[in-house]
């Protein structure tokens, strides 16, 4: 009897914790061929990155902010990724939404984020790219087109992710 | 014996509390439901009438309010959860009736001031909601609208996608105004929001307020700069009057 009611506990927990983790299930694919936008912007050494420069590469364009919670937890998990891409060519470019220097700098110095970071104060590219939440995620396929949208938070790292990205480089 | 600062200062009070009128609660009976209204009396000829659907709480409305009902714009605060006794979540807004609110908007019209509504959050559906119903039952017209950080969208807005509001957008043609936090990524999306709303004929102004988040008078973890916004919200109110077309302010 009790068993049982252990074992539904347990069932339960690990169910409410899958519920709050958002997994490579919500990438939502764009099956069209959707050309990205253009992205010409500075990063906080003020060099400019543009991402057609990236072409042949597996590029994911994240819109975030050091205000948003959701943004600020998975970053690190954006550093770790970034080893397990191994020698895939893989980028990340990762555009603040209208924030200061002086807003994300101590946020960039905490975190040491192992990617680029953008620059878009005036949010030029938040309009052209129709971002109205964050974080919200672009997974560009090295011929230049959209593969796969995401929004929300999630665990960069995962395996089922990396090997998603890792595919898409094929 | 008190010396004449002292004297000075009892007058002062005396003045200040002779012009500044308690607030009462109302009851207002519909069809539906009996809705509890905080009423800020004034003597002006601006009334707001907001939804703040709390249950009898939000402290910072309440000294906003407070502040308006000192400079002559009187406040209706009804509380539309507490009415249909329904939890303080998103879903319940659904189940309040629209004729409940055209209802409450009635009553403000009787005062004979021009009434202006006000929401924050999801309850600026509430508002939309009940414009539309108002002017296609052809009454005395509302003057405008202020949403707060509107949120409006029916679901989570998909990267790269426009996103889909919910059906209240774009059915009233009230001038409105829109107020938006700087530091939500919602700001990005005022724009189609208010191209939105401009489809069915409203005069849509949109004003961004730097270094505050979505909120920012709910908070518990207030910043400085949301402290000071919450501190000189009826000054941000009287602003978004005027640009509304309001002078009797």
């Amino acid at each position: 009897m009790y068993k049982q009611i252990y074992l539904s506990i347990l069932l339960l927990t690990l169910s409410v914790l899958s519920q709050g983790m958002v997994h490579a299930a919500n990438l939502k694919p764009v099956t069209n061929e959707v050309a990205a936008p253009s992205l010409t912007l500075k990063d906080l050494q003020g060099d400019i990155h543009d991402l057609k420069d990236y072409r042949g590469q597996v590029v994911l364009v994240q819109f975030w902010a050091t205000y948003c919670g959701p943004c600020r937890k998975e970053m690190p998990s954006m550093n770790k990724m970034m080893s397990k891409m191994g020698d895939t060519p893989f980028k990340i470019l990762a555009v603040d939404m209208g924030e200061s220097e002086a807003e994300v700098r101590p946020f960039v110095e905490e975190v040491k984020p192992e990617f680029t970071i953008l620059m878009d104060e005036e949010g030029k590219s938040i309009e052209d790219w129709r971002v109205f939440a964050a974080p919200s995620n672009f997974i560009i396929g090295p011929d230049g087109n959209i593969k796969y949208t995401l929004f929300g938070g999630v665990e960069w790292d995962s395996d089922e992710l990396v090997d998603k990205l890792k595919a898409l480089a094929k | 014996m008190m010396n004449f600062r002292t004297v000075l200062l009892y007058i002062l009070l005396l003045l200040f509390a002779a012009n500044v009128q308690a607030k009462v609660i109302k009851n207002i009976e519909t069809e539906d439901a009996d809705i509890e209204v905080r009423v800020f009396p004034a003597e002006g000829n601006v009334l707001l009438l907001g939804f703040p659907c709390d249950e009898g709480k939000s402290i910072a409305e309440e000294r906003t309010a407070q502040s308006l009902s000192e400079d002559g714009v009187e406040v209706w605060m009804p509380d539309m959860l507490g009415g249909f006794m329904l939890p303080k979540v998103r879903s319940s807004l659904a189940d309040i009736p629209t004729e409940t609110i055209t209802a409450i908007i009635a009553e403000a019209l009787k005062t004979g001031k021009k009434v202006y509504l006000i929401a924050s959050g999801p309850d600026t559906e509430l508002v939309l909601r009940a414009a539309s119903q108002w002017e296609a039952e052809d009454h005395e017209p509302v003057a405008g609208a202020i949403l707060m950080f509107p949120r409006l969208y029916k679901d989570t807005p998909v990267p790269g996608e426009v996103p889909e509001y919910v059906d209240a957008v774009g059915k009233t043609q009230l001038p409105i105004m829109l107020l938006e936090g700087g530091r939500t990524p919602n700001r990005w999306g005022l724009n189609t929001l208010s191209n939105e709303l401009q489809k069915s004929g409203s005069d849509v102004t949109s004003k961004v307020i730097p270094k505050v988040r979505g909120y920012f008078f709910k908070r518990q973890d207030a910043n400085r700069s949301e402290d000071v916004v919450t501190s000189q919200m009826a000054g941000l109110i009287k602003v978004s009057l005027f640009y509304l077309g309001e002078s009797e302010i």
